[in-house]
């Protein structure tokens, strides 16, 4: 029989325990209450993050993601603001500027690469006020399949796209309204390797060029002559080995440069910097 | 020693082996994922010749699509300093549970490692289906954040021992 000292130890030893399995009771309890309060936290940081990415989503400063809706006013603006910056420089078929101008750069583009897209967007307004609206230095637009090519669509069908959207911006050449086309194209682009720029797609940014005549455009899309080109574009592209899209290469009196860039802090794109240095090594 | 109170030390230093296992794979993923994100971060500001990428998308690396997406930056700020300043944190909820206070430091953890997974996990669904890209270095960060979300929530848990 237990003496009166152990009994006494006992009690407390089991009221030591219950106190400790009470204690860890409420500490799980508090846990756990704590696990759903810093994941509820966690949620609602994730989902801000998301809606303030998303609103920023769809491309550079004056991009939309997809062709905007008639007669509104986002068309509008858009539309009045490609012409504004074109209005008063000379087109020709794919080249934007004086014909006569010392300098020409060629844009290797596709026109659905994003990357392509933040170019036109970011640096060659600046560009084409600084460069070409002066007379130094005039624009040829080549094409390169690109993003259009290295999706999820089969060799076959991705060169259909390709040829389908780059031949409707020549189409608009043909009426001098290259620039134009490639402008609102560019502006308005899709998620590429989507499958977006179908015929609705292409005649709705046709149908945004002021002054463009709808059937002389249809007509043209399948001009031999602009397939031609087309192909002899991407001949060159092939055996130049140009590495991406978009590659720019300015041609002067005083030689040929490619011009490699890092804007945007990586190997994308020259800045409007390194583009009037290359004017200036090549005038 | 007793039996039972030599069991009871057994058991603990089981307890205690686990926890310091448990510690020190998040260290491990913290700092991987803490370079990772510098890496992007350094190459964001200062910019590469070439980003080193094994990947190859519209005749540029596929870091570099990714890096240009619209995606890559939350209102301005690079998504990478976003997930290095997240990293910062980590380290921070480690000391905060070493020398402050144990049960804030981790929740601060947990909650840190929950949102980079989920923005990692979005940005991931991101580069599948909007940017058709793959970056490899994005890639390995969201599994450290994935990692991290799991040790630290096991950590968050268990907890510490009741003392009376």
């Amino acid at each position: 029989m237990a003496s009166r000292k152990e009994q006494k130890e006992q009690a407390r030893a089991a009221r030591l325990a219950r106190e400790q399995e009470s204690a860890a009771k409420a500490q799980r309890t508090r846990r756990f209450q704590m696990f759903g309060g810093v994941t509820a936290i966690a949620v609602i940081v994730i989902v801000v993050a998301i809606v303030v990415s998303s609103g920023g989503g769809g491309g550079p400063k004056g991009a939309h993601n997809g062709i905007l809706k008639t007669g509104t006013k986002a068309e509008r603006r858009l539309v009045s603001s490609v012409n504004t910056t074109l209005d008063k420089i000379p087109q020709s078929g794919t080249t934007l500027g004086d014909p006569n101008a010392p300098v020409t750069m060629q844009y290797y583009g596709d026109l659905e690469c994003p990357v392509c897209q933040a170019f036109t967007l970011l640096v060659l307004p600046g560009f084409i006020k600084q460069q070409v609206v002066t007379g130094h230095v005039k624009i040829d637009y080549r094409s390169m399949c690109t993003a259009t090519c290295h999706g999820a669509f089969s060799p076959k069908q991705s060169q259909k796209f390709f040829n389908l959207q780059q031949m409707a911006a020549y189409a608009a050449g043909k009426q001098d309204k290259f620039w134009n086309y490639a402008e609102l194209f560019y502006h308005q682009q899709e998620a590429e390797d989507t499958g977006y720029a179908n015929n609705t797609f292409l005649t709705g940014i046709a149908k945004q060029i002021p002054g463009l005549s709808i059937q002389s455009w249809q007509a043209a899309r399948n001009d031999p002559a602009l397939k031609a080109q087309l192909t002899a574009d991407g001949n060159y592209a092939n055996k130049a080995s140009l590495s991406g899209t978009p590659t720019l290469i300015m041609s002067g009196k005083r030689g040929i440069e490619e011009v490699a860039g890092t804007y945007a802090g990586v190997y994308a794109f020259p800045s409007p910097s390194e583009l009037n240095a290359a004017v200036k090594q090549v005038s | 020693m007793s039996a039972t109170q030599d069991s009871a030390h057994q058991s603990a230093a089981r307890v205690s082996a686990r926890r310091d296992r448990l510690i020190i794979a998040i260290l491990v993923f913290t700092t991987i994922g803490f370079l990772d994100a510098a890496y992007l971060t350094y190459v964001h500001y200062k910019g590469f010749s070439a980003l080193a990428c094994f990947g190859a998308h519209s005749g540029h690396s596929s870091c570099v699509t990714v890096q240009s997406s619209p995606w890559a930056k939350i209102d301005g700020v690079p998504v990478a300093l976003l997930g290095l300043i997240g990293y910062v944190g980590l380290f921070v909820s480690y000391f905060v549970t070493a020398r402050l206070n144990g049960e804030i430091g981790r929740a601060m953890g947990f909650c840190i490692a929950l949102i980079g997974f989920g923005f990692s996990a979005y940005l991931t669904y991101r580069e599948l289906f909007s940017i058709h890209a793959i970056c490899e270095w994005c890639v390995g960060s969201a599994v450290c954040m994935t990692f991290l979300v799991v040790l630290t929530a096991i950590r968050f848990l268990r907890g510490e021992p009741v003392t009376t």
